[in-house]
């Protein structure tokens, strides 16, 4: 069974669950084939700088290491803020009621979007009182964090008389620049090619 | 990066365009409190990957006993190297093939096959002779945050005075309207933004604030509305 979300709205708690939302289920997908010149199947992996290493899926791993490059355990690893003192780790958000702040479209707006996903009420929970309010063209809320961890992240709920929308993210580090703060142009493309997604439907 | 892109008097300039990235407030050290990093390393190359590994013995309950007598997937001479600059290749039987064919398979969300066709990899438009198009179709911040997601975000800066002036006014203007500006690309100003070639398609729209001699010019990219996929409509109905 899905965990159960409770939001605490003016006093009154909606206990919902969340179904993911994503580009697939809206659009669909594409997937790239590919064949050499004699229509033989080509598939694509990682070349190492060495020219000659080819790397398959599931071939490399991450690993944390400190100056000297040895590699250091996780639980060895210690969190600290900005200001250098010790974090102490957040808890998941579900199984507990969330409290619901009124926010605005520039902070939706400042957000780096992680996840989308539709709030459904859970079993005996009635979630018409949270679509009245959202229909209202108001947007809540509320730091939220999926298994617990480190940090929380941003959710905030839209949506319209019969919907409800939690988008999740990450305040971006926008900057308000000043005729000295000048950029400089540099030409490199960015490296990012993507196989996937034309436009919306246009598939 | 540079982008080209005109303003409301249809008069164009090249300006940066910038990622942003999310805030972060986290750093790692190790126990003696110095900082670490995160690197990408070499588990297994493809000649000592399972399908190898199954090629020699045939059957996977072989592959099970050597991993357990030996260490057949490791390659000692390179297991756990560093890997930087690494690049993507197309490989067959015969090893790395540069002379390839694609192909497209468009799925419906249903996972039914739509159409397969050939790959066409669309060229980027934000720095090309034909500018960004300011097309004019203003939509109310209100609104544009209730039908799409903004899966991507860039900031554009100004590169000198000249350029200052242009993308103030642009911020200034936008801000007044509480409205985001749809953006085009394309020499008719009809074609979605795409940043690299073959990349992502996107719906940019630009927001602008100001904050008194400073501003901020955000363009927001979506590749996706928000609306709920038809099969959870179907399924309430």
């Amino acid at each position: 069974m899905a965990r159960e979300l409770i939001l605490s709205l003016d006093g009154q708690e909606i206990a919902v669950q969340l179904v993911k939302l994503d580009r697939e289920k809206l659009y669909g997908d594409v997937e790239v084939e590919a064949f050499d010149e004699k229509g033989k199947p080509a598939t694509l992996k990682v070349l190492a700088a060495d020219g000659k290493t080819l790397i398959d899926k599931g071939g490399t791993a991450l690993a944390t290491v400190n100056e000297d490059g040895d590699s250091i355990s996780r639980t060895e690893l210690i969190a600290l803020d900005a200001d250098g003192e010790k974090i102490d780790p957040v808890e998941s958000s579900f199984g507990k009621p969330n409290v619901l702040k009124r926010a605005t479209a520039d902070d939706y707006l400042s957000q780096m979007v992680k996840a989308t996903y539709i709030l459904e009420p859970s079993e005996g929970s009635d979630i018409n009182f949270l679509y009245d309010h959202l229909s209202a063209d108001q947007i809540y809320s509320f730091p939220f964090s999926y298994r617990g961890g480190l940090e929380l992240d941003n959710a905030f709920l839209l949506g319209k008389s019969d919907t409800a929308f939690m988008v999740v993210g990450k305040q971006a580090e926008l900057q308000f620049v000043k005729l000295n703060q000048a950029s400089v142009l540099d030409s490199v493309e960015e490296a990012e090619i993507s196989a996937d997604d034309l436009d919306f439907g246009l598939l | 990066m540079p982008v080209n892109i005109s303003n409301a008097k249809n008069r164009d300039a090249i300006v940066a365009f910038e990622s942003l990235m999310p805030k972060r407030s986290i750093r790692y050290t190790d126990t003696d409190g110095r900082s670490v990093v995160n690197r990408k390393l070499l588990k297994t190359d493809v000649a000592h990957d399972l399908p190898q590994l199954l090629k020699k013995s045939r059957k996977i309950e072989k592959v099970a006993d050597a991993l357990i007598k030996s260490d057949p997937e490791i390659y000692v001479e390179d297991f756990g190297m560093f890997l930087s600059d690494t690049s993507r290749v197309y490989v067959t039987e015969k090893g790395i093939v540069h002379l390839i064919e694609e192909f497209e398979v468009v799925k419906n969300p249903d996972d039914t096959v739509r159409e397969r066709r050939p790959r066409k990899k669309e060229l980027q438009n934000i720095n090309t002779d034909v500018p960004l198009k300011w097309t004019g179709k203003f939509i109310k911040k209100k609104d544009a945050i209730g039908k799409f997601i903004f899966t991507n975000k860039k900031q554009l800066v100004h590169v000198n005075g000249l350029t200052f002036d242009f993308l103030f006014d642009m911020a200034k203007t936008l801000q007044k309207k509480d409205s985001l500006l749809l953006v085009r690309g394309g020499e008719e100003g009809k074609s979605p933004v795409i940043m690299n070639r073959g990349g992502k398609a996107y719906n940019a729209f630009l927001e602008g604030r100001v904050k008194g001699d400073s501003y901020c010019l955000i363009l927001h990219l979506s590749n996706m509305e928000l609306r709920k996929p038809i099969e959870v409509e179907t399924l309430e109905n």
